[in-house]
C-alpha cells in the first residue's frame, strides 16, 4: 500500500468499511510512513472527537410542540372530509327512508288491489243500484213474486226467479248498459223502474223492466 | 386495534383518512432520526424542528405525494428531509471563519440538546466539532454525517443521497481532510488565546 490509497483506505480501518487484509495493510504501511501514521494519528483524535459530537446529539429528536402541531394540521385537514362523509351519510339515510316508505306504500297497494280482483264490478253494480236506489224516491225494495220473465244478463247463469232474490230499482235508462244491455241513445237519461234478479252469490242475473218502462221500450 | 407494529405504508394510507393514532405512531418512528440528520446538517435544533415539521406537514396535505412503488416511507420522508435541508444550506449564508468568531467571543447558537451532565471541557469541545462540522460545504458535510456520525455504510450513504458510491468515498475523503484541518486549528486556539492573553 501507498500513500495515496492509505489516504483513501487506511482511514477507514476500524469502521467495518474495508477488509482484513485492507486493514492489515494500512497498518503496515502507517508503521513504515511517518507522514502517514500521523495522518492517522490526527484522524483518531478527530474521530474521537465526532463520536462526542454524536453522542451529544444522539438521543436528539423534534420538541413535543412540533407533534402538537402537526396533529393540529391533521384535524384541520380531516374536517373538511368528515364534513363531507356526514352529508353523504346523512343523504344515504333519506335516501333509504324514502325508498322504504315507496316499498310499504307500493305493496300495501299492491296487496290491496291483490285480494279485490272482483269487488270493483260489483261494488260499482252496487253502488250504481244503491245510487239509483237513493235517488228513487221509494229507494230499494223487495219485489214480491212476480211472474214475468226477466232478460237474461250477458254472461249469466240462468237462475230461476225462486232461487235468487228481486229488487226494485229506480235507475236512469243509461245505467242498464253498465248491466251490459244495449240501451238506445233516445231517452237514456229517463228514469225508469226496473225489477232485478240477482242470485245468492250478489251477482246480477237478469233485469225486468216495468210496465211503464216496457211502453217507452228499450230492451231488444 | 393495533398499531404500533403496522408498516409504514399502511400507517401512511390511515393517516391520510385522518386517523390519529397511525399519525402519532408513523412520526414518533421517524421524527427522531430525521431531526437528527437535520441536526447535524445544519447545526441549528431550531432549523431541524422547522425542516421536521414541514416534512410531516407535506406528508399530511399530499400524502399522495409517496408511491409506494418508488420505496419504503422511510426513505421517502429522509429524501424529502434531505431536500429541504439543502434548501436550507442555500439559502442560510455560510459562516464566518471560526477562529475569528471565537476570537471576538461570538457565541454561537447552542445546540439545545446538550445537558448539564456534559462536563464543561466537553461541551466546549462538542460545540468546537458541531462548528467544525457546519465549517465544511455542504456536500462534504453530508457525507461526513451520514457515513461517520450515522454510521451507513457507503452504499447506504450512496442511496440516501442519490450519489454512486464512489462520489460518497472521494466527498468523504475530501470532508475528513477539511474537517482534521478545522479541529486541528481550533485546539490550537485556546493555545494561542492563553499565550496572548
Amino acid at each position: 500500500m501507498n500513500c495515496e490509497e492509505f489516504e483513501l483506505i487506511g482511514l477507514d480501518a476500524g469502521s467495518g468499511q474495508v477488509s482484513a487484509a485492507e486493514e492489515a495493510a494500512a497498518a503496515e504501511h502507517s508503521s513504515a510512513c511517518a507522514k502517514c501514521a500521523a495522518l492517522a494519528e490526527s484522524w483518531d483524535m478527530a474521530r474521537n472527537e465526532l463520536s462526542f459530537y454524536k453522542d451529544a446529539t444522539q438521543a436528539a429528536s423534534a420538541p413535543a410542540r412540533v407533534e402538537m402541531r402537526l396533529l393540529q394540521e391533521l384535524r384541520a385537514q380531516k374536517r373538511p372530509h368528515e364534513r363531507v362523509r356526514r352529508a353523504g351519510i346523512m343523504a344515504a339515510w333519506g335516501l333509504a327512508v324514502a325508498a322504504s316508505i315507496v316499498g310499504v306504500v307500493s305493496w300495501q297497494t299492491w296487496q290491496a288491489g291483490k285480494h279485490q280482483p272482483l269487488q270493483p264490478k260489483i261494488n260499482t253494480l252496487a253502488v250504481n243500484t244503491t245510487t239509483q236506489a237513493e235517488q228513487s224516491s221509494d229507494t230499494v225494495i223487495v219485489a214480491d213474486e212476480d211472474s214475468g220473465a226477466f232478460t237474461p244478463l250477458p254472461g249469466a247463469i240462468p237462475v230461476a226467479a225462486e232461487d235468487g232474490s228481486i229488487y226494485q230499482v229506480r235507475m236512469q235508462r243509461a245505467s242498464l248498459g253498465v248491466l251490459g244491455l244495449p240501451v238506445n241513445d233516445d231517452g237514456a237519461s229517463e228514469w225508469i223502474n226496473v225489477d232485478l234478479l240477482v242470485a245468492d252469490d250478489g251477482t246480477p242475473q237478469g233485469v225486468r223492466l216495468h210496465e211503464d218502462a216496457t211502453n217507452s221500450g228499450t230492451i231488444q | 386495534m393495533k398499531v404500533p407494529d403496522e408498516r409504514d405504508d399502511v400507517l401512511l394510507r390511515r393517516a391520510a383518512k385522518g386517523d390519529e393514532s397511525a399519525f402519532t405512531v408513523l412520526y414518533r418512528r421517524h421524527q427522531a432520526s430525521l431531526f437528527r440528520y437535520s441536526l447535524r446538517v445544519t447545526g441549528s435544533a431550531w432549523a431541524a424542528e422547522e425542516i421536521v415539521q414541514d416534512v410531516f406537514m407535506t406528508l399530511i396535505r399530499q400524502p399522495k405525494k409517496y408511491d409506494a412503488e418508488k420505496g419504503e416511507v422511510g426513505a421517502f420522508l429522509f429524501g424529502v428531509t434531505r431536500n429541504r435541508v439543502m434548501k436550507y444550506l442555500e439559502r442560510t449564508p455560510r459562516e464566518l471563519p471560526l477562529d475569528s468568531q471565537l476570537e471576538s467571543g461570538a457565541t454561537k447558537e447552542p445546540v439545545d440538546v446538550l445537558t448539564p451532565a456534559f462536563w464543561a471541557e466537553r461541551r466546549e469541545r462538542v460545540e468546537q466539532v458541531r462548528e467544525a462540522v457546519q465549517s465544511l460545504p455542504a456536500e462534504f458535510r453530508e457525507a461526513v454525517v451520514l457515513c461517520e456520525l450515522e454510521e451507513l455504510s457507503y452504499e447506504e450513504a450512496a442511496q440516501r443521497s442519490g450519489c454512486p458510491i464512489g462520489t460518497i468515498r472521494s466527498r468523504l475523503h475530501r470532508g475528513r481532510a477539511l474537517l482534521m484541518a478545522r479541529l486541528e486549528l481550533l485546539r490550537d486556539v485556546p493555545r494561542r488565546a492563553s499565550v496572548g492573553g
